[in-house]
């Protein structure tokens, strides 16, 4: 990690060290997976819940599949997203 | 700026007008809020006391567009960033006449409901910070309600037609009372979602008894620290807190709640001018190195107090702008003013619409835009570097579409469909409680498919949000922030900035329990600049010799036996009247 030292007006050393990057990536996966862990432990959590976690599944691969679509659309993304939006207010 | 760029809003001139009060006499004052060279400014006249004018924000940009109202072809205001909540039945009447800020209870004008409870649990510390209004040496009485009183008050904050999901317990230094376990499992008892403690980490960094001390407020209900965390330098901590060496301190306490399990730590930033500014870029890199337990970071720009002048008021005023200035440039632009900040009110519709379609307490952030900013980090992974969530979504998108979303289907809310019920009495009530099942899931389908369209990325992240958007479930939540960062900035008010649009719509309220057996119910920012003393005089006990010695402040340490303080604390000599030491009492 870079770290520089910068003095203050009043003459104050201080470490800075700033690059946004955690030592690894992995870390923030594995904080999701523990406090999943942590929850399922009970009889109760939702991440027990079998339909919801086929449903979760089921949106995965969809969010997959539309992020592949979405880059083939191009420039026309934002017109299927309108016709996309009509469809889903519509009778709301 | 987001999609305000070559609009006209950037060129019109920011003008409102509103109330405020006088930062000499506290009377209810006009104030108009406006643009001055690129930055807006409070001016407000006391017929008594003068001209006064404080800087709102550094960035008249940023400040525009988070005003911003989205229109219609018509000019009609589709939706904002300033809104009213969904208020809770009023606790008092309102009997001053000058009506907000002087009636707070809460009182009939009030437009939003408690986010986040606050109670008091002592004013008793282990430090003396200089800038702190809550402190057992300088009131010279004690503050410390029983747990009698502590229940009183969370069942009020429980008991609401909309209950407040959190609540934090606040001082002095909470962690210095030994029933401090009890009061977290009291808490979870009561149904509070997130238990959370404001601290500077006394209990929890004790080299005897830290660790255990942490993990029976774990596993008794305990849920967040509120940290602290002025810097990571011991030169910056000691300008701020008058104490030598505190890093080592602080890294005890992240140290134990790793051991503990405690994975839920905010650190936050009191941002001074020129001492803690410096460490802003500090304060995220470290969060980002102790991410295994860090989940967040709330800048808190100072509160002023005291008489000032303009000039002095210029030189340490700072406000959000400036912090998330500052943020840009210690992060050499990585977080954005540009793209990276939201007004906390922005997932407002989304957590309506969640709360319904899920059939949970909705978690209702109706604060003004000026209160706070929050945002973000997530991991890219193929940068391994943090970058805003932003990037994972697009957000005004989101943001429209949600509040378009929750226009249709709010009337549902309160209109159940009924098919059957007329024609087939009970079994009728039967069948039409399946049509409104169904009707959930297909909202819940389309609503889905909405928030998809505007997700950029796959990944366990995504995953997370998901399942938050499905079941709203605190859980689903908890786990979508242990794969994140939020970083955040709350400007409280005082006496100087105070708009009393803001304290109409507060969202984080103090809880007191008063002698006569009712509760008083007041904004963070009216409490501590207008009702404090007040409110103090009357549940104020006596002040002993052990209790006012009981630290030695100089090295934040305890010198007189913990029991020995508490066994002084008789819920017999509360009430007093608030009598100072060698005050004589009439
Ligand atoms: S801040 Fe709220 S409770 Fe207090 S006087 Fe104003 S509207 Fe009433
Ligand atoms: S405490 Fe102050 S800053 Fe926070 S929501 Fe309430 S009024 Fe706004």
């Amino acid at each position: 990690m870079s770290q520089e030292v910068v003095e203050t007006e009043e003459g104050l050393k201080i470490r800075k060290l700033v690059d946004l990057r955690p030592s690894t990536a992995k870390e923030y996966q594995d904080a999701i997976l523990n406090r999943v862990d942590h929850f399922s432990k009970r009889r109760d959590s939702v991440f027990n819940d079998a339909t919801e976690n086929i449903i979760v599944k089921a949106l995965q691969i969809g969010l997959q599949a539309k992020v592949k679509i979405d880059e083939l659309l191009g420039d026309n993304k934002d017109k299927i997203h309108e016709i996309v939006e009509k469809l889903l207010f519509l009778g709301l | 700026m987001y999609h305000l760029d070559g609009t006209d809003i950037l060129n019109e001139k920011y003008y409102k007008q509103t109330k405020s009060v006088c930062p000499e006499c506290l009377g209810k004052i006009d104030a108009e809020i406006l643009e001055k060279d690129g930055e807006i400014w409070m001016k407000k006249t006391c017929p008594e006391h003068g001209d006064f004018k404080d800087k709102i924000s550094s960035s008249a940009k940023y400040y525009k567009w988070t005003h911003y109202a989205q229109r219609d072809k018509d000019g009609k205001i589709e939706w904002q960033f300033l809104k009213n909540g969904e208020a809770n039945a009023p606790d008092c009447k309102s009997e001053d006449p000058r009506g907000c800020p002087y009636n707070c209870g809460l009182c009939d004008e009030h437009l939003s409901t408690c986010s986040l409870a606050l109670i008091d649990l002592t004013n008793r510390c282990n430090f003396n910070c200089n800038f702190c209004y809550a402190n057992v040496k300088k009131a010279g009485y004690l503050i410390e309600p029983s747990l009698e009183d502590l229940e009183r008050v969370m069942k009020h904050f429980r008991e609401k037609a909309i209950p407040a999901p959190a609540i934090m317990f606040t001082g002095g230094e909470p962690s210095v009372r030994a029933d401090f376990p009890d009061i977290c499992k009291m808490a979870k008892d009561l149904g509070f979602k997130e238990v959370i403690a404001a601290t500077n980490g006394y209990g929890f960094q004790r080299k005897k008894g830290g660790l255990e001390f942490t993990k029976e407020c774990f596993e008794k209900g305990l849920d967040t620290l509120y940290l602290q965390f002025d810097g990571i330098n011991d030169e910056t901590l000691e300008k701020t807190r008058g104490i030598k060496n505190l890093s080592k301190y602080k890294e005890r306490v992240i140290q134990n709640c790793r051991e503990a399990g405690l994975t839920s730590v905010v650190l936050v930033q009191t941002v001074v001018k020129g001492i803690t500014d410096l460490e802003i870029g500090n304060v995220i890199q470290y969060a980002i190195n102790n991410i295994d337990v860090v989940r967040g970071i709330v800048y808190q720009p100072v509160s002023l107090c005291g008489r000032i002048t303009v000039e002095e008021m210029e030189d340490i005023r700072i406000t959000n702008a400036d912090v998330i200035k500052e943020v840009d440039r210690q992060t050499n632009g990585k977080i954005g003013i540009e793209n990276a900040w939201y007004p906390l009110t922005t997932i407002v519709e989304l957590g309506r619409i969640i709360g319904y379609l899920a059939d949970v307490e909705p978690v209702e952030f109706t604060c003004h835009p000026d209160c706070g900013f929050a945002t973000y980090l997530v991991v890219d992974p193929d940068s391994n570097e943090m970058v805003p969530i932003m990037d994972y979504f697009d957000p005004l998108k989101i943001v429209d579409f949600s509040n378009r979303f929750w226009r249709k289907i709010k009337h549902k809310e309160k209109e159940q469909i009924k098919l059957f019920e007329n024609v087939l009495g009970d079994f009728g009530k039967t069948l039409d409680k399946g049509v409104n099942w169904l009707d959930k899931q297909q909202l819940r389908a389309r609503f889905l498919i909405g928030m998809l369209q505007y997700t950029k990325k796959p990944g366990k992240l995504m995953e997370m949000f998901s399942r938050m958007l499905l079941n709203g479930e605190w859980e689903s939540i908890s786990a979508f922030t242990h794969g994140s960062l939020l970083i955040s900035s709350m400007h409280f008010q005082d006496a100087y900035n105070m708009n009393i649009e803001r304290t109409k719509r507060c969202i984080v309220h103090f809880g007191v329990a008063m002698p006569d057996g009712t509760i008083f119910e007041a904004p963070f920012c009216t409490m501590n600049t207008l009702h404090r003393p007040r409110i103090e005089k009357l549940v104020a006990k006596k002040m002993t010799a052990k209790v006012e010695n009981e630290f030695d402040t100089a090295k934040g340490e305890r010198v007189i036996d913990a029991q020995e303080v508490q066994d002084e604390i008789h819920p017999e000599v509360a009430y007093n009247g608030g009598t100072k030491k060698g005050e004589k009492k009439k």
